[in-house]
């Protein structure tokens, strides 16, 4: 055995004796077609049996459609008895059960699929839209008869940092917290005079520091003072 | 090269050209095509230029003459392909490999060939009608097969034994 362009060949008289085909067929790369070329006019056993190869591809390929004629029709047959078998196979029921099966399956994918996710609430922050989970926010809400004395929203996990806005017409007050609840400063409370409408947002972080949640703008109206 | 050496060692021109021609020939018909009206020319040229070559002794034997002559016809190449695409500005490259079809000069040989090959085993046949026929690559038709690539190159090689033999008969 010799190696030729990495390939185990078989002994033969010259070891380029097997790229005589690749050649013929136009399967060899430039470089090692250049170096065949000239090794065909050094090597006259190459040479011959190129021609010989030559003149043999040249009448299978200008003769082949008559020559291989049982061939060609075998591999016809071939082809149309598999078709024939799977034709075959298929009866008008296995196309209704088939049908029947696209169309639950295309169901499944268009209908129930995207039911099962769960969205994510679409907000701005600085004007940029973030995906992001919603806050619910428990008390006050809607109208309250008292200044309120404490802030409530549904807890979003452990290790989350919760930021709380009051507004009037403008932000009032901000604070920070890991509870899911904060007591309003009296300094602040005094400030809310009844009557008025107010609204408070709470925006949840992760310990690193990103934003995960972010409630939505609630309005309250103190109907009365304490 | 012993044969275009003559005894006292010099190159002898007439064994030269006849041992090269067919070679130099079969390579310009590859490059140009055989239906090349100016084939035969080229090869002329480049026998004529051989011929002075070795006369003005510039050929030293710091190559094979095989290579000498093989380095004069690839240039030769080069220059008509370049000077054919200057004539014709859009002129499409010569295909390097004519259609195969072309080169059947022999008919009669041909025909000869065709009715040695369908006197072939069905197993030789088929290498021939996949590998060469359908040009199919030699791992398509040993997956084909179910044999090994290795085997393909045999049973073609194999297959043009036993043709050389029918032809002899």
């Amino acid at each position: 055995m010799v190696e030729v362009n990495g390939k185990a060949k078989t002994m033969r008289k010259c070891k380029y004796e097997d790229l005589i085909d690749d050649y013929l067929l136009k399967r060899l790369p430039e470089s090692e077609r250049e170096i065949f070329e000239e090794h065909y006019f050094n090597c006259s056993h190459c040479f011959q049996e190129l021609t010989e190869r030559n003149e043999l591809i040249a009448v299978v390929k200008d003769k082949g459609y008559s020559l291989f004629q049982k061939e060609i029709m075998a591999e016809e047959t071939k082809s149309v008895s598999w078709f024939e078998s799977v034709r075959a196979y298929i009866t008008p029921r296995t196309w209704a059960v088939a049908a029947v099966s696209a169309a639950l399956f295309l169901l499944v994918i268009l209908g129930v699929i995207p039911s099962l996710r769960t969205s994510s609430p679409q907000f701005f922050i600085n004007e940029d839209l973030v995906r992001g989970e919603s806050i619910t926010l428990i008390s006050p809400v809607i109208d309250i008869p008292t200044v309120p004395t404490q802030f409530r929203w549904k807890s979003h996990g452990e290790d989350v940092e919760y930021k709380i806005y009051l507004y009037n017409e403008q932000l009032l007050w901000t604070e920070t917290t890991t509870e899911n609840s904060i007591i309003l400063p009296e300094e602040i409370r005094n400030l809310m005079i009844p009557s008025e409408t107010y609204s408070w947002q709470v925006k949840a972080y992760a310990k690193e520091g990103g934003l995960i949640a972010v409630s939505s703008r609630v309005r309250f109206r103190i109907i009365s003072t304490q | 090269m012993e044969k275009v050496k003559k005894e006292n060692d010099t190159l002898d021109l007439d064994a030269i050209v006849a041992k090269y021609r067919p070679i130099v020939s079969f390579r310009i018909k590859k490059s140009l095509g055989v239906t090349n009206p100016d084939w035969e020319d080229v090869v002329n040229e480049i026998i004529m230029n051989v011929i002075e070559k070795v006369k003005k002794r510039e050929f030293r034997g710091e190559s094979s003459i095989g290579t000498f002559i093989y380095t004069i016809t690839s240039r030769r190449i080069v220059d008509y392909i370049r000077k054919k695409s200057k004539v014709l500005k859009h002129a499409p490259e010569p295909d390097p490999f004519p259609a195969p079809h072309e080169e059947i000069e022999n008919k009669e040989r041909a025909e000869m060939i065709a009715d040695c090959i369908k006197k072939l085993k069905p197993k030789f046949r088929e290498i021939l009608y996949l590998y060469y026929y359908r040009d199919m690559t030699r791992e398509e038709v040993a997956k084909k097969l179910g044999v090994s690539p290795r085997r393909v190159s045999e049973r073609v090689n194999y297959s043009q034994k036993l043709l050389k033999k029918l032809i002899k008969k």
